[in-house]
């Protein structure tokens, strides 16, 4: 098993450092989980422990686990498809993105962005059952207790909802449905 | 007798003049507020209407591609694409939503591989970039609200090209200079856009600053989550539109 910890273009020190700690990925290692990968963005991390296989891309193995730590790629979704589990920071893109593939996903919110308006959306998909939402310092414990069968499935991309609504603006009239309704 | 103009006289016209065209004005917007766009017209299935929409960069622009990856592209042609100074990540994304709505197209047939799409980009100069100090932001913004004005106002009276008819906003700031161009165009009594907002599905609490500003006067102010409306002011919602 494979697991994605993300943080898109943003810096989320704290989920980085938490992600490549010893306590967080004996967690995984328990979980059955054989590799991860953290996606760090702008984040600081300590590299120290680290090999350096290629440019911007640092390697270590913890107890068998596979780490591997890179900065960016231009699209993340080969990552997304290739995880059983993803940790996200709480960025709306990411969220659909993942939740529309149908992973597991735990979100993190950033405490230390000012207008955290992405807590409102973690906190409300995580009540409808989509996602589990976890602080940083929880993390582990989240992933302990994750079920992925418990998680709700998001529904797909349904582009009828604008669709209708923009041709209704604009005077198109829909001339089945008006049939239908004897119009 | 002749009349006396004297100095009193035609400080009093003047006054009385300005008086009067601020009243007319007053009254002109107060119209133009009251009524909204011009009544919309029926169209027949097969015509075609002008499309703009504004990309505000990172999730702004990625909602507004997914909104307009559910339309018809041969029924909202053209399509014109306005996007800030400098983000050509916002332009890269929509050249690939229109390179895969193309692909489809040809696919099913319905047109040659080879027509050119008929779309277009404008770029308008950011009213506010992030972190500009307050006292610049009134001389960025009036740059930006020009080149808004130029684009929606002018530009269609000077060409034969034809004018948007429909603007798609979501975000952030300099949407709201093209919203006060398309306003423009109203008190002048000229072919104005119909204007839509869709706040983002980020928001589920509480609108963005945009979503305040623009509530009062799109013709569509659609949401997605149903606790944005419960204050009882105007808006829409049908569930999740990206």
């Amino acid at each position: 098993m494979h697991a994605f910890v993300t943080v898109g273009s943003t810096r989320f020190d704290a989920l980085v450092h938490k992600a490549l700690s010893p306590p967080f990925l004996d967690v995984l290692r328990a979980k059955g989980y054989r590799s991860i990968d953290v996606q760090c963005g702008n984040s600081d991390f300590d590299p120290s422990s680290f090999d350096l296989p290629a440019p911007d891309h640092w390697h270590r193995t913890h107890d068998g686990l596979d780490v591997n730590v890179w900065r960016f790629k231009p699209s993340l979704k080969d990552d997304y498809e290739r995880a059983d589990l993803i940790v996200s920071h709480a960025g709306s893109g990411t969220i659909i993105d993942v939740l529309r593939l149908g992973k597991p996903l735990i979100v993190v919110p950033n405490p230390t962005l000012l207008d955290n308006h992405q807590e409102e959306l973690s906190d409300a998909l995580a009540g409808l059952g989509h996602l589990k939402s976890s602080t940083v310092a929880d993390l582990p414990q989240a992933i302990e207790k994750l079920d992925p069968s418990k998680l709700v499935p998001f529904p797909q991309f349904d582009g009828s909802r604008f669709r209708e609504l923009l041709d209704d603006e604009m005077g198109y009239v829909d001339h089945d449905h008006a049939r239908k309704n004897g119009r | 007798m002749q009349p006396q103009f004297t100095s009193q006289g035609i400080v009093l016209c003047l006054l009385l003049g300005l008086a009067l065209s601020g009243a007319l004005f007053v009254a002109r917007l107060y119209a133009v507020l009251s009524q909204g766009a011009k009544p919309r017209r029926r169209r027949g299935p097969a015509e075609r209407c002008h499309l703009a929409v504004f990309l505000g960069s990172g999730g702004h622009t990625s909602e507004a591609l997914s909104l307009l990856s559910a339309l018809d592209f041969s029924r909202y042609s053209p399509r014109t694409y306005f996007i800030s100074e400098g983000d050509t990540l916002s332009m890269r994304k929509a050249l690939e939503l229109e390179a895969a709505k193309a692909a489809d197209a040809s696919k099913s047939g319905l047109s040659h591989p080879a027509a050119k799409a008929p779309y277009s980009f404008v770029v308008i100069p950011r009213a506010r970039r992030v972190h500009q100090s307050l006292l610049t932001t009134p001389v960025t913004a009036a740059v930006s609200l020009c080149a808004a004005i130029w684009h929606i106002t002018i530009a269609p009276l000077l060409s034969r090209s034809s004018a948007p008819e429909v603007l798609l906003l979501n975000g952030p700031g300099t949407c709201f200079v093209l919203c006060i161009a398309a306003y423009l165009n109203r008190i002048l009594g000229l072919q104005s856009p119909r204007l839509i907002y869709v706040e983002s599905f980020a928001r589920v609490r509480q609108l963005s600053l945009s979503g305040k500003l623009l509530r009062p006067i799109v013709d569509r102010f659609v949401v997605q989550w149903p606790k944005l409306l419960e204050d009882g002011k105007r808006g829409e919602f049908r569930g999740w539109v990206i």
